[in-house]
């Protein structure tokens, strides 16, 4: 498959650091673009998918000053796959603790799928630090999203793939999917843990992209990815996502209110259905709602990277 | 992607009757392609689509004698969107009346969607007359397919479809859906009864293809197709497609494991999504079973084109 789907050219940083959040965690960030450009903060999924160097390629190297940084416990972030003081809050403060290391007033927020909900709990806390938001496959950590991928939705249109994850389970521990996988991902059997972490992340994997992508796949079962991604994905999924209640982040949605967005969402998403969007954009006028048919879940499906760009090239001269 | 199989070229029949099967109801038939050749029965989808010339073309007319008919009350079949006498069951019976009346001892069971149920029971009830089938879409009429498509599942793919399909109805009604269009659709107001079929067939349309067509979505909504596929649908959904047991086709599949059969299923299908493909595959693993990944529900997709038009021409050396 071509990489060319619309993207800006690869970029080196001309900045990158580790920045202490507490006594336990460092954070991996980097800048690059233009130092003088409009400041934007790529928010990443999962949680604990950490940052690839393609991210940058969402933004004009010309007209952005491009900030990227990996979450706690995943991606170059240290102490790696660590589940301790991880949580949303935690995350937001790191958000901030970032931007004022960086002397930065004001920033775009950019995320898609977890991405796009820390980007919501990060823009009710902080509206004023927010000058736009650009999200993509809406998760909002509704207990109808929650059921959609673990329950009745993803499996009716991937049957085959969810029957690879559930039988990495017992039957008998079948009737709560998440406790059963937390209970291995956490756990000290080092085998148990690295082939729930592999199911785990393959049944996503499988599911992301409109066509299932090998490259995808082998990627999500990569040791060192797949343990990050798998526990803390976990570990925020058992926690309902540190919120509340699940529908916090709709309910303080009127925090947002004039921020200007654009929420872009694959028509075939079947991780995020569109409904996600969808309500969002209901809630949420300021921000327009553009629905790629024949897309999946994936920042890399061709037709949701072209609108990802075309959205940030929008904002580029505001 | 590699080569795709595309369509036979464009066909016309050489015999085109009206099949008295009650009282009531008059079938229209036609065939077309090789009179000597092997027989195929088309089995539209709905129920209450009716056919369509393109239907002829997923066919070999050097190989194939084509037959395909219009469901009770449908397409060219008259009284149009009747309801009266119109079960599966009579369907079923029809089949075998016409296949009587053609003098056709075996013929190929082809049905996409709705013509999969049909073909499926039409083929557990008389395997001895079905030489091969070839099935897409599949759809076995339970109650959890019925609500994925009608009251939540579907919906959280497309919520701006979805939100026109939900506005037909009053909020205190939408509980369960399909009781609710069902009362507008039997409704001796024929406002409220068009109003409800296209609002029924324009959500089935804007769901079925990967890439949504407008022209599809623009005929889904015309006033007579709209009626007859609006209302026989919902007849055959509230009485659970008149079925003994909510699982009675694959219940039944021993029947018909010996036949030689083809599975095609559209990955993005979501009026039919593939859990049922599955588990007929699984009950059926002697059945080919096609995956098509960039492909909806439509029979008209092009990647189910493809695999539609290689399983009748893999079947084409098979005896009648």
């Amino acid at each position: 498959m071509s990489n060319d789907i619309g993207l800006y050219p690869e970029i080196e940083p001309y900045h990158a650091g580790m920045l202490s959040v507490s006594d336990l965690h460092q954070l991996y960030y980097e800048e690059s673009g233009n130092p003088q450009g409009r400041p934007v903060v790529f928010l990443h999924g999962g949680p604990g998918g950490g940052t690839e160097p393609r991210h940058r390629r969402f933004f004009d190297p010309a007209r952005y000053r491009i900030v990227l940084f990996d979450q706690r416990g995943c991606g170059r972030s240290i102490p790696h796959a660590s589940i301790t003081d991880n949580t949303t809050w935690d995350l937001v403060d790191d958000i901030e603790t970032l931007r004022r290391h960086l002397e930065i007033e004001r920033w775009q927020v950019f995320g898609g799928s977890w991405g796009s909900t820390l980007a919501l709990a990060y823009a009710e806390k902080h509206p004023e630090r927010v000058s736009e938001m650009v999200l993509r496959g809406i998760f909002t950590f509704a207990e109808d999203e929650m059921e959609w991928f673990y329950g009745a939705g993803t499996q009716t249109l991937f049957p085959d793939a969810w029957h690879a994850f559930i039988h990495a389970i017992p039957e008998a521990e079948r009737h709560d999917l998440i406790a059963a996988y937390h209970r291995r991902l956490v756990g000290d059997d080092r085998r148990a843990r690295e082939q729930a972490a592999r199911a785990w992340s393959t049944w996503e994997c499988s599911v992301a992209t409109l066509m299932q992508d090998p490259n995808l796949i082998a990627h999500c079962e990569d040791l060192a990815f797949t343990l990050a991604f798998a526990r803390i994905e976990c570990h925020y999924f058992v926690n309902g996502g540190f919120l509340e209640r699940p529908t916090q982040l709709m309910d303080d949605i009127s925090r947002v209110r004039g921020i200007p967005g654009v929420i872009v969402h694959g028509r075939y998403d079947v991780i995020c259905p569109a409904r996600n969007a969808w309500r969002l954009h209901k809630a949420w006028p300021d921000a327009e709602l553009v629905i790629v048919e024949a897309a999946g879940h994936s920042a890399n499906e061709p037709g949701i990277a072209a609108a990802l760009v075309r959205a940030t090239d929008r904002f580029a001269g505001g | 992607m590699a080569h795709r199989r595309t369509f036979y070229p464009e066909i016309e029949p050489y015999d085109v009757g009206q099949l008295r099967v009650s009282s009531l109801h008059t079938i229209y038939y036609e065939q077309s392609g090789n009179p000597k050749g092997k027989p195929v029965v088309f089995v539209h989808g709905g129920p209450g689509g009716g056919t369509d010339p393109k239907q002829r073309r997923f066919f070999d007319p050097a190989v194939y004698r084509i037959v395909l008919f219009d469901q009770r009350g449908c397409g060219k079949s008259t009284p149009h969107a009747s309801l009266v006498d119109n079960t599966t069951w009579h369907l079923v019976a029809d089949m075998e009346a016409l296949r009587e009346h053609l003098g056709i001892a075996k013929w190929q069971v082809f049905g996409g969607s709705w013509g999969s149920t049909l073909a499926i029971a039409y083929a557990e009830k008389h395997p001895e007359h079905t030489s091969e089938l070839v099935l897409r879409g599949i759809f076995m009429l339970r109650k959890k397919e019925l609500d994925w498509f009608y009251q939540e599942g579907a919906s959280a793919i497309f919520p701006d479809a979805w939100e026109k399909y939900l506005a037909a109805i009053p909020e205190a009604e939408r509980g369960d859906l399909v009781a609710a269009y069902h009362k507008r659709l039997t409704s001796d107001d024929p406002a409220v009864q068009l109003a409800a079929a296209k609002a029924w067939s324009v959500w089935e349309a804007s769901t079925s293809f990967l890439y949504p067509s407008a022209e599809f979505i623009a005929h889904a909504g015309e006033d007579a197709f709209a009626t007859a596929f609006a209302r026989i649908e919902c007849h055959y959904f509230v009485n659970r497609g008149f079925f003994e047991v909510e699982d009675q086709l694959l219940r039944d599949v021993a029947r018909i494991r010996k036949i030689p059969a083809t599975i095609v299923q559209g990955r993005y299908d979501v009026v039919c999504p593939m859990m049922s493909a599955w588990e007929l595959h699984r009950a059926w693993p002697e059945a080919q079973f096609d995956i098509v990944p960039d492909a909806g529900h439509s029979a008209y997709e092009p990647g189910i084109v493809h695999a539609l038009v290689g399983a009748t021409d893999a079947f084409r050396g098979r005896a009648p």
